[in-house]
């Protein structure tokens, strides 16, 4: 297993009961999980759980050898070797595109950062944009710079949180096809939270369900949705139209 | 075990600094309160005895008049200003705020000048018209005169806090009103008064504080208040020790003017949780109202700013010889030169603590910022004395110090420019905060999250990202402290050491000695300073 989360617990400070319950799970190296529930279900929570923007109240977090958090260790995000993209892309609008993906590059030499840019721009298809500013992007290219910044770094775990949710219905198919092919390329594992059952059934290889911070259902796409649409009935949590409604 | 990791974790640089920093906020105040409980001596007994009724008494006439004109001339220019288009509606907009660029003991001594025996007004109906006036009619050296200029030249606060809130969170309301067929005063008085209830009271707050705080003014025109009282016990009794339980219940006064405040304001917000912001057209006004709206405007910024800067500026034509004087400059050198100072350190101090509270959860973050605005609430006099009474006690504590260095003198701090520096930085601490941490509020944490996901530091994130994000920011906090350390009066009257001046205090001392336009050419160095601040941050920054 490459990736184990024991006994994960969470609870916001103001916050009367456990945002996340017991949340167990396991992960092979190189595997696509989603994290599929409704807004307030505790899925962004995990992800910054195993990203260390927060601090578990209780259990274990291994990324490789490497433990993340337990009740006695902490490590801090900057030294956990973990990429996320964040939902609103958060790239730094007074750097340009390519020192946005440098930033993440510092101990590198000036050659190999020069190489690694020119690397992750090929892999998003936008080795001509290196010199724009993030404002002068389109959605879709900024989630593409995001992915290439949180890649160049080579990390060891890629986190998405809810990668999608900026980008309009159509662009979103596509892109989200692209990123499938682009993650599989770089063989890294990757973990993204999202609330749309068609975006987990395209990219994952795994889904977690989540309802209220405790794991209701692990599986497939296929165990979990099926192929058919009628997913109302099966299904615990709504489809997607519904859950827009 | 959790606790250990938990203060491992947040055991920074950051959070080192920001529990010193607030530690030295709260150490003046704290020395006021322990001394405030010690016994009391003759002084004390007497002053309580004869003169505290009467501090109270011409206090809380002053604060409650000059809060309800304030309240009453500040909605109504906001409201008008924000609701109707009318001739130089668009100067109004920002020129309203100019009387703020003068501080009201300079107002103080212009009106006297304006109005005494030797005045413009009396001199001209005398040589031109032969009449002589009642002088009580025009004497201003009163509670009314006071109530007057402290109105005149405080009621921006109230101004631009409720004019921010009408123009961009009132405008469904207000548009419903009007499709409803309510008259203009009724939407006022029904509408737009009980809506911005918050902001007024927060305007009104900021008001009754600066009135609190003053000095100039009311020991100008010989009204006894607190901060006349702290003076004068200190200086003319020489009785620290009754400044500090006068100080002690002027706190008291204060702390309950915040209280009434938070409750007066319940649980209302300054805005509506809506992220729409539709700002609100202004009717054309027709006919006679746009010359009622437009002259009503112009009364007021007249005598708030006009009347007051032309006598300054005609007095300053008799005396403008001083400003190729050695002595003026140095003024202005040493003005400078403490604000700078002082400034510099604020902004390092705001950025520390606001990014600690920004980033972290728990008691100390949510606690911090509250402490940090603290000493904006609590008047200079008081200020002073505690930061006197605290560096007093360390000059003891250090004698033997002194001694094996073989320095002479037995206090030094507390007759250094160290200690006014150390004064500003806690009264104007909240000034610079309150800019930062706005700049922080409108980035979020997501850049420094994404940062420190990319393999920097807290520290390193701050200084690539966050700092270069909030830059606007920062400068606006620097340059908001910077002026109200220019303006200020009562601390630096104070704290100076022997022999030093600044702008602010010259002025008052050449109108203290009826030296009155030897007063102008530093009062209009001071207005000119704050004036370009101010059409800079309403003008210039509005527009971007």
């Amino acid at each position: 297993m490459f990736v184990h989360i024991r006994n994960l617990a969470f609870k916001y400070p103001n916050s009367k009961d456990n945002t996340i319950n017991d949340f167990n799970l396991t992960i092979d190296q190189g595997e696509i999980i989603s994290i599929l529930g409704e807004s307030g279900s505790g899925k962004s929570t995990i992800l910054r759980l195993i990203a260390g923007l927060e601090m578990p109240t209780n259990g274990n977090i291994m990324v490789g050898d490497h433990c993340m958090c337990s009740n006695s260790t902490f490590t801090q995000p900057e030294k956990r070797g973990v990429g996320m993209v964040f939902q609103d892309y958060a790239l730094f609008p007074h750097m340009t595109v390519e020192d946005n993906i440098k930033f993440g590059l510092q101990k590198w030499s000036r050659k190999d950062k020069k190489n690694r840019v020119g690397e992750v721009l090929e892999l998003v298809n936008l080795e001509d944009y290196r010199k724009r500013y993030p404002f002068e992007l389109s959605g879709g290219q900024q989630q593409r710079i995001a992915l290439a910044r949180a890649l160049a770094p080579k990390p060891k775990l890629l986190l998405f949180d809810e990668p999608f949710s900026n980008l309009d219905a159509d662009l979103q198919i596509r892109i989200r096809e692209e990123l499938r092919r682009i993650i599989k390329s770089t063989g890294v594992t990757s973990i993204f939270v999202t609330h749309d059952q068609d975006d987990s059934q395209a990219l994952a290889d795994r889904i977690v369900v989540l309802r209220e911070g405790e794991v209701a259902q692990v599986g497939t796409a296929q165990e979990i949705l099926g192929t058919d649409c009628n997913f109302a009935d099966r299904m615990p949590v709504k489809p997607r139209v519904l859950s827009r409604v | 075990m959790k606790w250990f990791r938990s203060l491992k974790t947040t055991m920074n640089l950051w959070t080192v600094f920001s529990v010193i920093f607030v530690l030295l906020v709260l150490l003046p105040n704290l020395s006021i309160i322990v001394q405030f409980f010690a016994e009391p001596n003759e002084n004390w007994l007497h002053i309580r005895e004869y003169m505290l009724q009467n501090y109270i008494q011409n206090t809380l006439i002053l604060v409650f008049f000059v809060g309800i004109l304030t309240l009453f001339i500040g909605t109504s220019l906001a409201w008008i200003i924000s609701a109707y288009d009318f001739p130089m509606r668009r100067f109004f907009q920002w020129g309203m705020i100019l009387p703020l660029a003068i501080p009201p003991y300079i107002g103080a001594y212009t009106y006297h000048g304006i109005l005494n025996y030797t005045g413009v007004i009396q001199t001209s109906l005398r040589n031109q018209f032969d009449v002589t006036v009642n002088q009580q009619y025009f004497n201003i050296m009163n509670m009314p005169g006071a109530i007057f200029i402290l109105t005149i030249f405080l009621f921006p606060y109230v101004y631009t806090i409720t004019k921010a809130f009408l123009a961009r969170q009132s405008t469904a309301l207000v548009e419903n009103a009007r499709i409803l067929g309510s008259s203009s005063w009724r939407i006022y008085f029904r509408v737009v008064l009980p809506i911005s209830r918050a902001a007024i009271i927060a305007g009104v707050s900021l008001v009754i504080l600066e009135v609190l705080n003053d000095y100039g003014v009311v020991s100008y025109y010989g009204i006894q208040t607190f901060t006349t009282a702290i003076f004068q016990t200190w200086f003319g009794m020489g009785d620290l020790q009754s400044a500090v339980k006068l100080s002690g219940t002027l706190m008291v006064i204060v702390l309950g003017i915040l209280v009434v405040e938070r409750i007066a304001r319940g649980r209302r917000q300054f805005s509506f949780t809506t992220t729409k912001v539709k700002l609100l057209q202004p009717v054309k006004l027709e006919g006679r109202k746009k010359w009622y709206a437009f002259s009503f405007c112009m009364f007021i910024f007249s005598i708030g700013f006009i009347i007051p800067v032309i006598q300054l500026i005609y007095w300053a034509t008799m005396t403008y010889e001083q400003l190729f004087s050695h002595d003026f400059w140095q003024l202005i050198w040493n003005s400078v030169s403490v604000a700078f100072t002082a400034s510099t350190i604020i902004v390092i101090m705001a950025v520390v603590i606001s990014n600690f509270a920004r980033l972290n959860r728990g008691m100390l973050a949510k606690t911090f910022p509250k402490i940090t605005i603290l000493g904006y609430s609590i008047p200079g006099a008081v200020i002073a004395v505690g930061v006197v009474t605290l560096f007093t006690a360390l000059d003891r504590q250090l004698f033997g110090f002194y001694e094996w260095l073989g320095l002479e003198p037995t206090l030094l701090i507390s007759t250094s420019l160290f200690m006014l520096v150390f004064a500003y930085v806690i009264r104007y601490l909240a000034v610079g905060y309150n800019s930062i941490e706005s700049g922080f509020d409108r980035i979020g944490t997501n850049f420094t999250e994404a940062s420190r996901m990319l393999g920097m530091s807290v520290t390193k994130s701050f200084f690539k990202v966050d700092m270069k994000l909030i830059r606007g920011a920062i400068f606006g906090g620097f340059i908001l402290a910077f002026i109200d350390i220019m303006k200020e009066l009562p601390l630096t009257l104070i704290l100076r050491p022997f022999n030093f001046d600044t702008l602010a205090t010259k002025a008052y001392q050449y109108a203290v000695d009826e030296m009155i336009q030897q007063a102008a050419i530093p009062s209009i160095f001071i207005i000119l300073v704050s004036g370009i601040a101010i059409y800079v941050f309403h003008h210039v920054l509005e527009k971007e």
